[in-house]
């Protein structure tokens, strides 16, 4: 390895056996191969691909727990036309997007401050930046307990605070009104998520040249514009990216509506995903839970879809 | 001396930085303060809570007498926290030793070998992370059901291992396709076979990051809450869903809530440290470069 390589491509030593138009020799044995793919595609077959297909077959049947342990007689599309006159789906679908706009915003505009508060690599913001990670690996259920814990009229910390900075929000039950519920569980979740987002906002904003933002400010340009016109146009691809990333985990948020609310007030709070929830393991009603999760994953898909694909275009 | 030559003046005031200046700095170390309380506050709200009185927790007050009863109280009857420690150990090190091997392996093909296919199988891969767990949920929920694995820690290993693959597959090929291929040249051109550089050359070299990809696994078994909570039922419930338990005729008892929570974070907070310059890496898994 201290001798120096001459001309080595990524698919071997060249000019060994390379032909034009002919692939480099592998020293990569076939059978090797499926050894080591073999076992973890059969987990991913066995715990993704399987309950796929007996989500799908399910969704065409009806089957109630309640009614009986086995499935009972398919019923086509019943369970899927079902869904759509359903008052309580079409509400869930328009709690998922409001809470998806909501948190994904908050997030990014919270991300975004303080990427730039922590912009300039001073010791204090050095060591803050150090402790942007920690929220994040909080658990769910621990951020759902502590904001519940925080928020509550009577003897919590930030409704208290809260109420002193505006006293007519004083003793508001912030979990007990459909918007500020919403509001609150998005918060519980922004916790964790916008110091993240900071961190790979401080990472880009890092790699653009200094150059760049002296001229300008020799120029003239104010801080603002400099934001506005150097600053935001180059963030972009990552706000881009993380937004995609924020809207998958805000659709499948589910640990702390179950802490904080339970989808309530009323059902102010049922998203999407709590509602299959619901319908399976509270009515253990499985036939039209089936397809519902169904639609779920058609609306995983697209998003996901786009979100791989701009990774993938990185390659 | 020098004196009597020339002249002592006195020094020259330091001008001061503009007001302007001034100000934008104090704003800076202002936000810093404001980002740290937002970031630390729950936590260490959460901490004093820990060790709180249950007339205490109902204060908002930073002094009081601190105790340890909390703790005492949430590894006695009924909630039993040593037991839920147990559990979610061997759940998270079970799911640990499943996916990381199987995971590096994959993740290894999918960097080194080029084969027809290929990334069409990656993408798949990469696609299965993001089916919703209440999909995976309702089969498995009736299969475990007939099977009778409802409540045993086996069943909440095989889901979580349909999250934890996936991810630790893509996270991994990262950490390959960033070793130089030229390193496992020089081991084949010294008599190598493949095997044996794998074994010996490749994964050394990589284990940082399957170190990296290992605690990651840990930390998402560890903190999972939706399939422990549909299926275990008391045997096997883990600290997430045991701590649902920590509640009297009142509501939740938050200061033993808090000391279980303490528990619980504590473990997870400190390996998050000691990986912190991969977080941003783990979760967005190369999103951002």
């Amino acid at each position: 390895m201290t001798a120096p390589q001459p001309s080595v491509s990524e698919h071997g030593p060249a000019g060994l056996t390379q032909q034009p138009g002919r692939k480099p020799r592998q020293r990569r044995s076939g059978s090797l191969r499926w050894a080591l793919l073999g076992p973890a595609l059969a987990i991913i077959g066995l715990t993704v691909i399987y309950p796929l297909i007996a989500s799908f077959i399910s969704s065409f049947r009806q089957w109630r727990l309640i009614d009986s342990p086995d499935p009972g007689p398919f019923v086509g599309v019943a369970n899927y036309a079902r869904a759509f006159t359903d008052a309580g789906f079409l509400n869930s679908l328009a709690v998922s997007a409001l809470y998806i706009f909501v948190s994904v915003s908050l997030t990014l505009v919270l991300g975004l401050g303080i990427a730039l508060i922590l912009q300039k690599p001073t010791p204090l913001n050095v060591l803050t930046r150090t402790m942007l990670i920690f929220p994040f690996a909080v658990a769910p259920v621990l951020k759902g307990f502590s904001w519940r814990f925080m928020l509550n009229p009577e003897f919590g910390v930030y409704a208290k605070m809260l109420g002193a900075i505006f006293p007519p929000l004083r003793g508001y039950v912030w979990l007990g009104h459909d918007f500020s519920a919403l509001l609150a569980i998005a918060f519980s979740e922004i916790w964790g998520w916008a110091p993240l987002f900071a961190l790979m906002f401080i990472g880009a904003i890092g790699s653009i040249p200094a150059e760049s933002t002296e001229a300008a400010r020799m120029d003239g340009a104010t801080s603002f514009q400099i934001f506005r016109k150097i600053t935001l146009p180059l963030l972009a691809p990552v706000i881009y990216i993380v937004a995609l990333l924020k809207i998958i985990s805000a659709f499948k948020m589910f640990d702390q509506i179950a802490i904080m609310t339970g989808g309530g007030p009323g059902d102010s709070t049922q998203t999407l995903y709590y509602f299959v929830y619901q319908v399976a393991f509270r009515n253990l009603d499985m036939g039209y839970a089936s397809a519902l999760s169904y639609i779920l994953v058609v609306i995983m898909a697209i998003i996901s879809t786009f979100y791989v694909r701009t990774l993938l275009k990185g390659d | 001396m020098r004196g009597d030559l020339v002249a002592e003046l006195p020094p020259l005031p330091r001008r001061p930085a503009p007001l302007s200046r001034r100000l934008a700095q104090g704003a800076e170390v202002f936000g810093a303060l404001a980002i740290i309380f937002f970031v630390m506050f729950p936590l260490v709200w959460m901490l004093l809570g820990a060790f709180k009185n249950e007339i205490d927790i109902y204060s908002t007050k930073l002094f009081f007498q601190a105790t340890l009863d909390n703790f005492r109280a949430v590894f006695a009857s009924p909630v039993l926290l040593g037991g839920r420690i147990w559990i979610s150990a061997l759940v998270s090190f079970l799911t640990v030793a499943i996916t990381i091997p199987l995971g590096a392996a994959a993740a290894y093909v999918l960097s080194r070998h080029r084969f027809r296919g290929r990334n069409t199988l990656f993408l798949l891969i990469l696609i299965t992370q993001f089916v919703p767990a209440v999909v995976v949920a309702i089969p498995f929920f009736n299969l475990f059901r007939a099977a009778h694995l409802i409540d045993t820690p086996l069943a909440l290993v095989i889901v979580y291992l349909s999250f934890t693959l996936p991810y630790a597959i893509w996270l991994l090929r990262g950490f390959f396709d960033a070793l130089p291929v030229e390193i496992e040249e020089a081991s084949y051109i010294d008599g190598c076979n493949e095997f044996q550089t794998l074994r010996f050359v490749t994964v050394p070299l990589v284990l940082p990051g399957i170190l990296v990809a290992a605690v990651f696994t840990f930390i998402s078994a560890w903190n999972e809450f939706f399939f422990a909570l549909i299926l275990t039922r008391s045997e096997s419930l883990t600290l997430p869903v045991a701590i649902l338990g920590i509640s009297g005729p009142r509501g939740p008892m938050w200061e033993q809530l808090s000391a279980a929570g303490m528990i619980v974070m504590v473990p997870i907070l400190v390996m998050s440290f000691f990986i912190r310059k991969y977080f941003v890496e783990g979760i967005t898994v190369g999103a951002v470069k």
